[in-house]
Parts: structure tokens; C-alpha cells; sequence
């Protein structure tokens, strides 16, 4: 009897798909490594905006949960269905090699989104670039420190996102090439926060504890940031040092919002690269003469209270 | 009591291996210090007393962090809506009452699921877990919802609810009050009796479906009132907020000496178990331990304290 409702419900399920096949509409997978970071949550929202923008367009959008191999089904299950283009966001850059291959060995025109393979199993890759933007916030908080003290001389503090992630590494990586220019800027502390506000807040708290002056807080990304100035708010310290971040959102709970309230003294925006994902995704379904970079490397832009204003407004995605 | 002489062990290394600060002070017995730990430790503290229920009935409840969760979204969702003319106090009333009531009906339903229909616990709030992720995911729509950065209504229920005083006050006062109920009421008393022979239970006419309710409902009111605390200190609805918290949650019950089979156990053994993760996290952070190692530690601290309890438990 159970297997009998279950055998109906699927004929139920193919009968309608099959009607629905009847006009022909351009099918754009979109293969999300994981919903619960605020950034990827951006990158849907604005992708779905901008689709929507083109009625003949479906997008379908699906979450690996920051787990390879759901998001190694996922995609074999798009390349089943034969989407007329597929854009992955690769949770890690080995595992997803391999599938992403098979996409395109079946046509499917593939984009690889922010995250690198290991080959360039891809039609175009769209990325921006974590280093640089660990040498400017570097660069930011040397002249600011130049400006505070005379020389560049200070104390910093890190919060660390998740080790051994990319970005984590190379937003690391990059501010520490330029603070090795200045040997008067110590980094006097580096906790691990893995990207979360909240575990920020509880290891500034102990930092603060130990240290009796801090002259700048570098967040790996925004809520770090923000979770270390709500915990030297707490203890009265939060006048006494100044918080630099990375992400750069937009939205009501973003940082370009926080820079404009003044809890940020910077971030450093780290590109959604849907806009020019959608851009190119709507040039390879729509003209077949179109031959798109294989490589496409956005800037970052920094945000200061002087163009946050404006920088919120571009960033932020109506909703 | 038999966990008791574990904190005690590792209060002394904390004091011991303490760094000191530019005043030759200890910093791990600075009253601000000691205030952090108790107040780091509250969420998962007030989550631990009701699992310590949950499980002296012989049973689990894996949702509590995904309640959190929907707690944290719902009070955020409430406190940025704008209802015209309505009081800060009124406001932030309602919007408490919200998120207390969601998460007491996720409670309530996994215990009217695991009394009702006879399935294991772990089965239903492993369901239940996934389930109410996705519930407040969906509602703020994967993102974070920022409150009191301005001059608002969210701005003076986290002002409030994020004081030290207020977190760590309500923690004591909902330690006492679990402690009598378990001590000294006839529900304590039929709680344990469930866990212990659940057979015998029913022969005897104790109303074993309406406990377990009871009981699963108290371990959604619990996080609910927890969620509401992360979201005033850490000023958001975070969907994502308490992964692995029912397992924090679990270790304290479990390093207090409950017994997991059910039926033996106490509140203060659940408190000094909570106090035991806490001040071993800030000693271990006090002194920049690696964060791996600090995880390796602990896996340690919790097998050890559970076996020293068994050997003397043969004894």
C-alpha cells in the first residue's frame, strides 16, 4: 500500500513535469556552496534579482550547505536536467574539479563563481582577489596609524576566520606583507572567530582582558568586526581603537551600513561578482557568437564614512 | 559530589597558569573576567537545564540550537517591525512573547510527537533540528537581521538584555527554580521515575505522555529564553546562530554526572558541569592555546570526568 501512494506521487510528479516543457524557457542552474553565510545569502538575493529581470530566464537555486559532496549531487543532478547554463560557486576547489568537468564535457556552458578549481573545468571564471584586499586594509590601517601616532606605530589585533580557508589565508597573508614594511606595527593578538559575530565578541572580550592598549581591530570579514566593537563597547574601549572589516554588504545588517554609523572606521568590499556573472551568463544563452575571458578578476573598493552614502546604495539589493 | 572535586581541580589551574596583568594581578580572577565566564556560560547553561529533564526521562532533545535560533529570528524579526504608536515596553513585551511561545510549541510538538506516536526521541528532535533550521532560515530569509545599532526600540530591549547582571541574574534564578522543581516537587520526582523503569511507571498510573510533554516543552521554553539573550548581547536574529549547541548542551548534563540511560542525575551536577566547560575555555583562551589543541583538551576533560564518576560510582 505505501509503495503504491509512493509510485502514484511520482507518476503524479512526472506527469507534471512533462506539461510544463510546453514553451520553451532558457534554465540557469545555479549551484550555491552555502546559504548561511550573509554574503552568499547577497549573492542569491542579487542574482535572482537580476534574472528576474529577464522574463525568458528561470533561475533554479540550490544549497550545498558547505558540504562537497551534497554539492557534488547537486550538481550532477543539474547536469541531468541539462540546464542551458549552470554557475557553480565551488565549496572546495578539489572536490568540485572533477564534476564541474562533466558539465561541461556534456555543452553545458559553466561559470565558476568567487572560488577556484583545480582546472579550469569552466566557460569563465569570475572572481575577485583576497590578497589585494589584505594589502589595502595593511595599507589602510599603516597611514592611519602614521596619522594617529606620527610614525607607523601601533597595535593591532586580528580576528581570524575559519583556518586554512582561502580567504582566511590571504586576507592574512596580504595585510601582513605590508605590515612587515612597518616593523613599529605589532600584531599583538590573532583569535579565531570563524567568520562569527558572536564567537568575535566572546574572543575580543578576552583580548581586551589582557591587553591594555589596542590601537586597531582588522576583521577578517564585517561581522568579526563588528562583534570585536561591540565587546570593547562593553568594557568603554571602543573610542580608544578603531575596527577595519572586509565583506563590505549591503543592507540594513551589512558593513557598508556600519561604516556609515560610524562602528566601522572602513571595510573593504569584497565583490558579489554576480553582476558580471549575470552579465556574461545572459550574453552566452543569448548570442551564440559571444566568446566570453576565461578569467575575469573584479576590484575591490574601499568604503570610508566619505563614500559609504553612496557605496550603500549601490551595493544594497532591493527587496 | 562527585563532579565537583573535577571544577575544583581545574578552578586551581586556572588561578595557577593565569597570565598576569601589567598590575602583577591574576587576569582569570579580575571580577570582569570571572563575570565573562559566567556570562559566556549562561546560553549553554540555561539550554543544560532542561536538557538535564530531557534526559533523566531516558531522553535527548538534538533541536535546542536550532529553537535558539528561531528564537533569536523571531524577537529580531518582531522588534524591527514597525507597529505605529505602540510603547518600547509593550513592543518588547510582544515581541519576547513571540519568540518564547514559537519555541515553546517546537518543544511541545516533539514531545506530543515522542509521547503520541512512540518514536525515539533522538529520531524526532534529529527531525526537529533539521526542521526548525530551515523554518528560521526561511523567515528571515537566509540573512541576519541586524537590531539596536540606532536609537530604537531594539536598541533598548538589547541594552537591557545584554547587562551582565540581567544574563547572569537570570541564569541563577532559572538554575534555583529547576533545581527545586527536580528536588522538591511531586513533577521532579515523576521525571525521574520515568527514567529510571518507564514500565513500572505506567503500572503505577504516572501520566507518562503529559510528563514528556511537559518536559520537551520546557527544553523549547528554555533556548527560546536563551535565543532571546544571544540576540540582545550579540545585537542580532542570526538563523544560523547554535550549531552544536544541543552538543555543548548535552557534555555539561553529561560531565555534571547525569546519567544518559536516564533516571539519575541533579541540577547542580549540570551547573558545576557548565561551570567546568567554562572556566577550562577560559583558561585554555587566557593562555592563547592553539584552538585545535583547545578542542583535542576538551574531548579529554569529558571523557575523563565522566570515568572518574564510574570508578567511583563502582566503588
Amino acid at each position: 500500500m505505501k509503495y503504491g501512494i509512493l509510485i502514484a506521487v511520482a507518476l503524479v510528479a512526472v506527469g507534471c513535469g512533462g506539461t510544463s516543457s510546453e514553451k520553451k524557457q532558457l534554465f540557469v542552474a545555479f549551484s550555491q556552496c552555502n546559504n548561511a553565510e550573509p554574503y552568499r545569502a547577497a549573492q542569491n538575493a542579487l542574482m535572482t534579482k537580476l534574472f528576474a529581470q529577464d522574463p525568458g530566464v528561470k533561475l533554479v537555486i540550490a544549497d550545498g550547505q558547505q558540504d562537497n559532496s551534497k554539492q557534488v549531487a547537486q550538481v550532477e543532478t543539474f547536469i541531468r536536467q541539462k540546464p542551458d547554463l549552470l554557475i557553480v560557486a565551488p565549496n572546495e576547489r578539489a572536490a568540485l574539479t572533477a564534476v564541474m568537468g562533466q558539465a561541461m564535457e556534456a555543452k553545458i556552458p559553466v561559470i565558476c563563481l568567487e572560488r577556484d578549481i583545480l582546472q579550469p573545468n569552466y566557460t569563465a571564471y569570475i572572481h575577485s582577489d583576497n590578497m589585494a584586499i589584505g594589502r589595502q586594509a595593511g595599507q589602510f590601517i599603516a597611514d592611519y596609524l602614521i596619522k594617529k601616532n606620527g610614525t607607523a606605530k601601533g597595535k593591532v589585533v586580528q580576528m581570524r576566520g575559519l583556518l586554512g580557508v582561502e580567504g582566511e589565508i590571504k586576507r592574512d597573508r596580504g595585510a601582513k606583507e605590508i605590515f612587515a614594511k612597518y616593523p613599529g606595527i605589532q600584531v599583538i593578538a590573532e583569535p579565531v572567530a570563524d567568520w562569527i559575530q558572536a564567537k568575535a565578541k566572546d574572543r575580543m572580550t578576552e583580548v581586551l582582558r589582557a591587553q591594555p592598549s589596542i590601537d586597531v581591530v582588522y576583521g577578517h570579514n564585517d561581522p568579526m568586526a563588528i562583534g570585536a566593537y561591540l565587546a570593547a563597547k562593553e568594557l568603554n574601549r571602543d573610542k580608544n581603537m578603531i575596527f577595519v572589516g572586509v565583506d563590505g554588504l549591503g543592507g540594513t545588517a551589512g558593513g557598508i551600513k556600519k561604516v556609515m554609523d560610524g562602528i566601522l572606521a572602513a571595510t573593504f568590499v569584497y565583490p558579489l561578482c554576480v553582476d558580471k556573472a549575470v552579465e556574461v551568463g545572459l550574453k552566452l544563452l543569448h548570442d551564440p557568437s559571444f566568446k566570453p575571458e576565461k578569467d575575469y578578476t573584479l576590484p575591490s573598493t574601499m568604503v570610508t564614512p566619505e563614500n559609504a552614502a553612496e557605496m550603500y546604495k549601490k551595493f544594497t539589493v532591493d527587496e | 559530589m562527585k563532579s565537583f572535586a573535577g571544577l575544583a581541580g581545574i578552578l586551581v589551574l586556572a588561578i595557577v597558569l593565569s597570565p598576569t596583568a601589567s598590575d602583577g594581578s591574576r587576569i582569570f580572577l579580575q571580577l570582569g573576567n570571572l563575570t565573562d565566564v559566567l556570562r559566556q556560560i549562561s546560553v549553554i547553561g540555561i539550554i543544560a537545564l532542561a536538557m538535564t529533564f530531557v534526559i533523566l526521562t531516558a531522553g535527548i532533545d538534538l533541536s535546542v540550537g536550532s529553537t535558539l535560533a528561531l528564537s533569536t529570528t523571531v524577537v529580531a524579526m518582531v522588534l524591527t517591525h514597525d507597529f505605529a504608536g505602540m510603547g518600547y515596553s509593550l513592543h518588547i513585551f510582544v515581541a519576547m512573547l513571540a519568540a518564547l511561545a514559537a519555541s515553546t510549541a517546537v518543544g511541545a510538538l516533539n514531545g506530543a510527537v515522542i509521547a503520541l506516536l512512540d518514536i525515539q526521541p533522538f529520531v524526532v528532535t534529529l527531525a526537529s533540528m533539521i526542521g526548525i533550521r530551515g523554518l528560521a532560515k526561511w523567515l528571515s530569509g537566509n540573512a541576519n537581521i541586524d537590531i539596536g545599532f540606532g536609537q530604537d526600540v531594539a536598541a533598548a530591549f538589547a541594552a537591557v538584555f545584554r547587562q551582565k547582571s540581567v544574563v547572569i541574574g537570570s541564569y541563577l534564578a532559572l538554575a534555583v527554580v529547576f533545581w527545586i522543581l527536580l528536588g522538591r516537587t511531586v513533577f521532579g520526582r515523576q521525571v525521574r521515575a520515568i527514567g529510571d523503569n518507564e514500565k513500572a511507571g505506567r503500572y503505577t498510573g504516572l501520566p507518562i505522555r503529559s510528563l514528556k510533554v511537559w518536559v520537551y516543552s520546557l527544553c523549547g521554553l528554555l533556548p527560546g529564553f536563551a535565543g532571546i539573550l544571544y540576540a540582545a548581547e550579540n545585537h542580532q536574529g542570526n538563523p544560523n546562530a547554535g550549531v552544536a549547541y544541543e552538543l555543548d548542551a548535552i557534555a555539561a548534563v553529561v560531565i555534571g554526572g547525569t546519567r544518559l540511560a536516564g533516571g539519575k542525575g541533579s541540577i547542580a551536577g549540570t551547573i558545576i558541569g557548565t561551570l567546568t566547560i567554562g572556566v577550562l575555555t577560559n583558561m585554555l583562551r587566557l593562555n592563547n592555546v592553539d584552538s585545535n589543541v583547545e578542542m583535542m583538551i576538551k574531548a579529554v576533560i569529558i571523557v575523563l570526568a565522566v570515568a572518574v564518576q564510574r570508578q567511583r560510582g563502582v566503588e
